[in-house]
């Protein structure tokens, strides 16, 4: 590029830049790129999705998304693609620290996120709010969730909380590589909202990859397996299930207490976060519902 | 850079060889045979014995049967496995490469398995063949792939088995195959790749017995060709020339050593991931400690690979535990600096 | 001049009478570069050759097609009437040992194991060295004058001595621990590559010493390729001069060794005189042509 082109797309970007605190003045951000899955879905759950005119590779909610541009994703983000959809508003992951510097430096608002507890989500939601000019819409979303939590808490609050395994990642077909909830985290929070007692609560990490000796130790009496892979035929999910069989003296393996649970909205914090944290409880108290 | 080794106290009398073989045969059989009864007693869980082989508890009740029969004793045989046939297989390559520094990872056998094992995490494909879970068996492909193409191509140009092209060949295809490695992972989605990352980093927690018993047959005829090698693999030392015309069929031993080598390096690879160090540290220490002769190196290199691995595995379950610290981590971090020491020690 | 290679090749013949070794017409290239072209070399048992040319001769490849290293592109190479094409390692290894010009270990042993190493033809698959192959390693080291090396690391040592443990080494193949399994009567072939080369002029002495006995009292085969044409003229008693690819004379060293010949071979006018003292053919360069 030469020094005159790029003084010249220096300048468009400032006046972009400008036009974009201008617009976002008077009524929030009109061209909203997020690369965050969980926020896009947050984006059209309060009513800006006509404004999202680029999204991440991975996002598939709500269906919306398949119509706009993709723009890459945490590891692999465009920027070309997104200086070229002239944003006023980029919601990128808090670690992709050099993009967001970019952004900045062209004058393009950036939102950045990092995930937590159930709590940090509804506030991040809230945030996104006030960021969009859509305060009270995002309020409601918020509050709706909390009601959704606080119905579920209500149904399971006095039943007995089984100890439970929360595993979010595995090697296919076998029992290595476990990934599961610690004792922090949305995953974490979600589990004990469904009225289930994690049994690694006591390790102070979001994930933790696990010994067959620790699962065997701490005996879980009921095992949720998140899986994001919403189209595994029911034969996998049988077969993937009887893996666990190979665990016999866990309790939730002899009483037949493995569960698998198939879609990103749980391991996605987003709008969903309530729907997800009913179907754990439903999956670990069904009398309930 | 050259890594030397002291040299041996060659025997003085025929008797002081036999028994020189016997007693560091014995020795280094019996480290492994100490550490694989040691392990399962070890771990983060305190487990009474009396109670793992109390036949009056069902087996499916008994906690700490299972803790020692699933969660520890599969894993202290894998590692054995694994570690004989790493640290083996790097005694084999580096006399067949005339290269001290060769791993068994040298020839593009573990970016091939890994490029297997890898296309079966992030592309999702079927999870099981015939019961059998699909990682291993697709990493052991790979493995077996990399084998053809290596091999090919170093007896492609000429007559014989080249060791100049078949290095080549192999860090080429190393390269290759970790791009394309990047590449997949990088259309794989996060929680894919994840796992597909993990997986490089060795995992022996296979808690099973399938898993070994579909290694073994492989590894053992492997070791079967290992044992007639040793005396070809010296005289190997002095080049192809100087064996050939000391009565060695120079082309056959390569591809034996070769093909020998590369099938047990894929087998430990389908069973524990690439774990790396072991195939260069072993033989290293076990030169420093017993000389070059490969008829006493392949085999302590073998046990004493065992007995490595085997201790950093109960390393990586207990350190960290309840959570599992990658065992080529422990290797790696272990050997290493040891490494180091025993070379300014000796120099 | 010599005038019969303007006709074509000469033939290395020496005694037809009993040929022990036998080039056939060999040509080799090393892929498109031809580096022998339609040469004969017979050596007689008991025979002492030197091998005699410029640099890229040839010499070596004749050594290596000699010794089976090698296989002829055309024409073939016997030992005793047999192909060598058609023979296993062990069999030649037994009748036939080389010297290289240099040997690099690529892991250190005992100049003894090195030496021992020399008895693998004759040990089966998973036999192990026994007395009697220590007694004839130690007697080959004593006859190099290496005996005091034994228990020596073999990358330590000198050049020199470096040369003459292989040559021990070489001569350890052809020891045999029982009459049965081998003719003992039949010639060994001892073939050397720049035995001299990082010698000094004691152990050039005593090297040509060695090879003479050996010769004489053991009636071995010896055949050595060498750029000293003092040396040869000194133990060789035929010489096969090589130019460009072919053989451009053979036969007695005094007829082969004269000005007309040197200056074919080495385009270099020498004088060729008879020593007053050693009364060996002594070759003294003058000038390049």
């Amino acid at each position: 590029m030469t020094d005159m082109l790029r003084r010249r797309v220096a300048t468009i970007t400032c006046l972009v830049g400008l036009l974009s605190v201008l617009v976002g003045a008077q009524g929030g951000p009109r061209r909203i790129v997020s690369v965050v899955p969980a926020l896009t879905e947050a984006l059209f759950a309060i009513g800006a999705g006509p404004d999202v005119v680029g999204v991440g590779s991975f996002d598939s909610h709500p269906p919306e998304v398949a119509s706009r541009p993709r723009v890459g994703g945490l590891l692999d983000p465009d920027m070309e693609q997104i200086f070229r959809l002239r944003p006023d508003l980029v919601i990128l992951y808090g670690s992709q620290r050099d993009q967001i510097e970019q952004l900045t430096r062209a004058g393009i608002p950036v939102f950045s996120y990092a995930h937590g507890g159930v709590a940090d989500t509804l506030s991040v939601i809230r945030q996104l709010g006030t960021r969009t000019g859509r305060a009270d819409d995002a309020a409601r979303v918020s509050a709706a969730i909390e009601t959704q939590l606080a119905d579920v808490r209500a149904r399971v609050g006095d039943r007995e909380r089984p100890r439970v395994l929360l595993v979010f990642g595995r090697e296919p077909g076998s029992l290595r590589n476990i990934y599961a909830s610690g004792g922090i985290g949305f995953l974490h929070d979600m589990l004990e909202a469904a009225g289930g007692a994690n049994v690694f609560a006591d390790v102070p990490r979001e994930s933790v990859q696990l010994t067959s000796e620790a699962i065997l130790t701490a005996a879980p009496e009921a095992i949720i397996e998140l899986t994001y892979d919403d189209r595994m035929t029911l034969d996998t999910q049988a077969a993937e299930i009887a893996v666990w069989n190979r665990l016999s003296s866990v309790p939730a393996v002899r009483n037949r207490r493995v569960r698998l649970l198939l879609g990103n909205q749980f391991v996605q914090p987003g709008p969903r976060l309530g729907d997800a944290t009913a179907a754990i409880a439903r999956a670990l108290h069904p009398e309930a519902f | 850079m050259s890594v030397s080794t002291i040299p041996a106290v060659a025997p003085v009398t025929a008797g002081d060889l036999r028994r020189r073989i016997w007693l560091v045969q014995i020795g280094f059989a019996a480290l492994t045979v100490l550490a694989c009864v040691t392990a399962p007693l070890i771990g983060p869980t305190t487990i009474s014995l009396r109670q793992v082989f109390d036949s009056s508890i069902p087996f499916a009740e008994n906690v700490d049967a299972q803790i020692f029969f699933i969660a520890r004793l599969p894993r202290a045989l894998a590692g054995a496995l694994v570690g004989a046939s790493l640290a083996a297989a790097g005694v084999v390559l580096q006399a067949l490469l005339r290269n001290p520094l060769a791993t068994p990872f040298t020839l593009g056998v573990s970016a091939g398995a890994s490029l297997g094992a890898m296309l079966v995490i992030t592309l999702g494909l079927p999870l099981t063949v015939v019961g059998v879970p699909a990682v291993p068996i697709a990493s052991f492909a790979g493995a077996l792939a990399a084998v053809a193409v290596v091999y090919a191509l170093a007896t492609l140009r000429r007559q014989g088995l080249s060791t100049n092209v078949l290095l080549l060949a192999g860090v080429t295809l190393n390269s290759l195959f970790s791009a394309i490695i990047l590449f997949v992972q990088y259309l794989a989605d996060f929680t894919r790749s994840f796992q597909a990352v993990r997986w490089v980093m060795g995992n022996l927690d296979v808690s099973s017995y399938g898993p070994i018993l579909s290694a073994l047959p492989l590894m053992g005829i492997a070791f079967v060709v290992f044992a007639r090698l040793p005396r070809a693999l010296n005289l190997l030392t002095l080049g192809a020339e100087g064996a050939a015309t000391r009565g060695i069929d120079v082309l056959r031993t390569q591809r034996l050593a070769f093909l020998s080598a590369s099938l047990v390096t894929g087998a430990a690879v389908a069973l524990g991931g690439p774990i790396g160090f072991i195939g260069i540290i072993i033989p290293h220490l076990v030169r420093l400690l017993v000389g070059a002769d490969h008829r006493l190196v392949l085999p302590a290199s073998a046990f004493l690979g065992a007995a490595f691995l085997v201790a950093c595995d109960v390393a990586a379950r207990t350190v960290l535990s309840p959570m599992e610290l990658p065992v080529g981590v422990i290797t790696a971090m272990l050997g290493g600096p040891f490494f180091l020491w025993l070379l300014i020690r000796h120099r | 001049m010599i005038p019969a290679h303007a006709s074509g090749s000469v033939s290395g013949v020496i005694d037809e009478a009993s040929p022990l070794l036998r080039a056939d017409a060999v040509s080799f290239s090393y892929g498109s570069h031809a580096v022998l072209h339609d040469v004969d070399v017979t050596v007689p048992a008991g025979g002492l050759v030197g091998v005699l040319g410029p640099n890229g001769s040839g010499k070596t490849t004749l050594l290596k097609l000699l010794a089976g290293l090698l296989t002829p592109g055309a024409g073939r190479v016997t030992l005793d009437g047999r192909d060598t094409a058609g023979l296993d390692r062990v069999t030649i290894a037994r009748r036939l040992a080389v010297v290289p010009q240099e040997t690099e270990l690529a892991f250190d042993y005992s100049v003894l194991e090195i030496v021992l190493m020399g008895r693998y033809p004759h040990l089966h698959a998973f036999e192990l060295e026994g007395p009697a192959d220590l007694d004839i390693a130690r007697r080959m080291l004593a006859a190099t004058g290496t005996a005091d090396l034994e228990q020596r690391s073999f990358r330590t040592l000198s050049g020199g001595e470096k040369q003459r443990v292989i040559l021990a080494s070489a001569l350890a193949q052809f020891e045999s621990r029982t009459t049965t399994d081998d003719d003992p009567g039949a010639s060994r072939v001892l073939l050397l590559d720049e035995p001299t080369s990082s010698l000094d002029l004691a152990f050039q002495l005593e090297t040509a010493a060695l090879l003479g006995r050996l010769n004489r009292d053991h009636g071995m085969t010896v055949i050595v390729c060498t750029h000293d044409l003092n040396f040869a003229a000194g133990l060789c008693r035929d010489l096969v001069l090589l130019r460009d690819r072919r053989i451009l004379a053979a036969g007695p060293t005094d007829a082969v060794l004269t000005p007309d010949t040197i200056a074919a071979v080495y385009d270099v006018d020498a004088d060729v005189h008879r020593h007053a003292v050693s009364r060996q053919l002594t070759v003294v360069p003058l000038a390049r042509r």
